[in-house]
């Protein structure tokens, strides 16, 4: 199996000095391609700040990151969006899309700045929303969708481009319990498909969806463990 | 092209800020075009007059406010035959007057008598010059240019023919009994073109006596008079024709004479514009820096509210230099859409001044460039601020933004 994520020993500390915050301790955690795991933790455990980490949005203060192969830990600005744009699919719990514009607009924002010409773009963004079920809604808004299908247009601009990591954030945190179970029918039927899914939520209902539930408390990982009842 | 298509969609969604922030953008364009079309139009006719009048000749001028002495055509032309720097001196009275040939047009007619040939540049091609005796008679004769007389007649073939000339009630019937050389380029532009409004007017040589006693102008008590000096000697010759006008009027020391010599009339005037636009570009441009300071106001709000789109675009891997020009495309075109409704006003505007004006309006394809290129600057130069803002944003921050 390749490796696709190889955090090794990361520590990521906020205010270094006298009020210091360990957000992140000394915390390892490898992920192989085609794996879905989640990983669960209350508020304040170090489960955000680990998902910025594994998403590149942010870099640690000390250990190494390796992201399918590359060392991702002290990279510029504009190499974390590049790596961002190619390896990351990012599904928001807020959904995250930019009300100004459509939907299939919004899909093929990540093909925009990986510079996929236009023809192509709109073939891709296209075939994505049909995946989610939204082929007949490509030209709406986002404020004129229910919230359930904002976040499958949200899943569709994760997708388009076929990146190798699919990394969710609390993806149903702001949806009824119908979407909800819509939308973790979406994200098991993409990794049945054979995508590499990450899946952040606090929610044990949620997580023990996943084939492996990795516990982070207080910044370090509690436990490590594969779900045999997952049902995917 | 992609960012240019996202500013033009956002300035779209908020049409009445976008319009309010173009205001002064429009404003200072609008009146940088009025002026220089005003100021275009008005160096053109005043400077192109005095062109025609100078023709590398002197004026005396004898003045009313220090004598109420004048002189008479045949003194004119004594003074020049006494002024061996000079080829000769003759009166100088001129009009603008409606002209009815072949077709009608209007131009400026430049009275004087048989020395004036030697104010041209150019020579006689066919027919003669006025003479003397038609200078001091009245005759309605005229020499026109060829050129002119393309504007006129529609043809080069002129000598012989007749035209009307109109000032205010009064009309004479004057035959043409030369042309002067045009070159052919001249000639060319010349023939009338049907929609195509042609600002160039053709002049008329005619006696002066025509205008003072054809029709009734001004100018046979002769006050003011051109002397036609050798190259190079411009300074003997006024002195000297001074000298002489006042031993023949008998006012000698009472500093009653003056020079004028249309080369530095020409000078000045252009001085004097040449300083009222560069006050008037001042002041514009201040109102386009005060106009820039607006859009940088906005961009910077519209970056803050726009905060977690920025955030999203950056998850997404936009770079800090795709935000960047995001952000400034859409400044640029603000500044850019406003710096082209200025140019259409101020188009609009100096139309409707020129109407009450007596000059037509000139508007300069090198305007219209200017202005394009000014306000996408002021786009860009303003828009560095917000745009910077915004490519700077921790993308982890931008996302938490509500």
């Amino acid at each position: 199996m390749e490796k696709l994520v190889d955090v090794i020993d990361v520590c990521k500390i906020y205010n270094p000095g006298e009020n210091e915050v360990r957000a992140l301790d000394h915390v390892s955690l490898s992920i192989n391609a085609g794996e879905f795991v989640a990983i669960i933790g209350q508020s304040g455990s170090g489960k955000s700040t680990l998902m910025n980490m594994l998403g590149c949005l942010d870099t640690p203060t000390s250990g190494t990151y390796m992201l399918h192969g590359m060392d991702v830990s002290h990279m510029t600005d504009n190499e974390q969006s590049d790596v961002r744009n190619r390896e990351i699919g990012f599904i928001f719990q807020g959904f995250n899309l930019i009300q100004s514009l459509t939907a299939l607009e919004n899909v093929e924002l990540p093909l925009v700045y990986r510079g996929v010409p236009r023809k192509e773009r709109t073939q891709l963004a296209q075939k994505a929303l049909q995946v989610v079920g939204l082929g007949n809604r490509m030209d709406h808004r986002p404020q004129e969708m229910s919230g359930g299908q904002q976040q499958r247009v949200a899943i569709a601009r994760a997708i388009a481009q076929a990146p190798p990591i699919l990394l969710a954030d609390e993806p149903t945190g702001n949806l009824d319990s119908g979407s909800s179970r819509e939308i973790i029918e979406i994200i098991k039927k993409l990794y049945r498909e054979g995508r590499t899914v990450i899946l952040i939520t606090h929610d044990p209902g949620i997580a023990k969806q996943a084939k492996r539930i990795v516990t982070i408390s207080d910044g370090r990982i509690k436990s490590d463990i594969i779900n045999p009842d997952a049902d995917v | 092209m992609e960012y240019i298509k996202g500013a033009l969609a956002s300035i779209i969604d908020n049409k009445a800020r976008s319009l309010l922030t173009m205001l002064g953008i429009i404003i200072g364009i609008a009146s940088v075009i009025t002026i220089l079309a005003i100021g275009n139009g008005l160096k053109f006719t005043v400077g192109g007059e005095l062109d025609d009048m100078q023709s590398g000749g002197v004026t005396m001028v004898i003045n009313p406010k220090k004598t109420d002495k004048f002189l008479t055509g045949n003194e004119v032309r004594a003074i020049g035959e006494q002024i061996p720097e000079a080829y000769g001196a003759s009166p100088s009275v001129s009009a603008y007057m409606d002209i009815t040939g072949r077709y009608k047009t209007s131009g400026s007619i430049r009275g004087g008598n048989e020395n004036a040939i030697y104010g041209q540049t150019e020579s006689i091609v066919s027919g003669r010059f006025y003479n003397s005796d038609e200078s001091e008679s009245g005759s309605a004769v005229a020499v026109l240019t060829q050129e002119g007389a393309v504007m006129i007649f529609g043809t080069t073939d002129a000598v012989g023919k007749t035209f009307e000339l109109q000032y205010g009630s009064q009309s004479r019937e004057v035959m043409v009994v030369g042309l002067l050389r045009s070159t052919e380029e001249q000639i060319k532009n010349a023939y009338p073109r049907s929609g195509v409004e042609s600002y160039n007017y053709p002049t008329v040589y005619v006696p002066y006596t025509l205008l003072t006693q054809g029709f009734g102008m001004p100018g046979e008590n002769i006050t003011s008079y051109q002397i036609f000096p050798h190259p190079g000697e411009q300074d003997p010759a006024s002195l000297r024709a001074r000298r002489v006008t006042e031993n023949i009027l008998g006012i000698r020391g009472e500093g009653a004479v003056s020079v004028q010599s249309y080369a530095s009339m020409l000078a000045t005037f252009d001085r004097i514009l040449n300083i009222v636009t560069y006050v008037v570009a001042f002041i514009a441009a201040i109102s386009l820096i005060v106009g820039g300071i607006g859009v940088m106001n906005i961009m910077t709000v519209s970056v803050t509210e726009r905060t977690r789109e920025i955030g999203i675009r950056k998850a997404l891997g936009a770079r800090t230099d795709s935000i960047l020009a995001q952000f400034l495309a859409e400044s640029a075109m603000i500044t850019l859409i406003g710096g082209i409704i200025g140019m259409l006003a101020g188009y609009g505007l100096t139309f409707i001044v020129s109407h009450f004006m007596s000059f037509p309006p000139r508007v300069e394809i090198a305007d219209v460039l200017m202005v394009v290129l000014i306000s996408t600057s002021i786009g860009l130069f303003f828009g560095i601020y917000p745009a910077l803002r915004a490519a700077k944003m921790d993308p982890i921050e931008a996302l938490r933004y509500e």
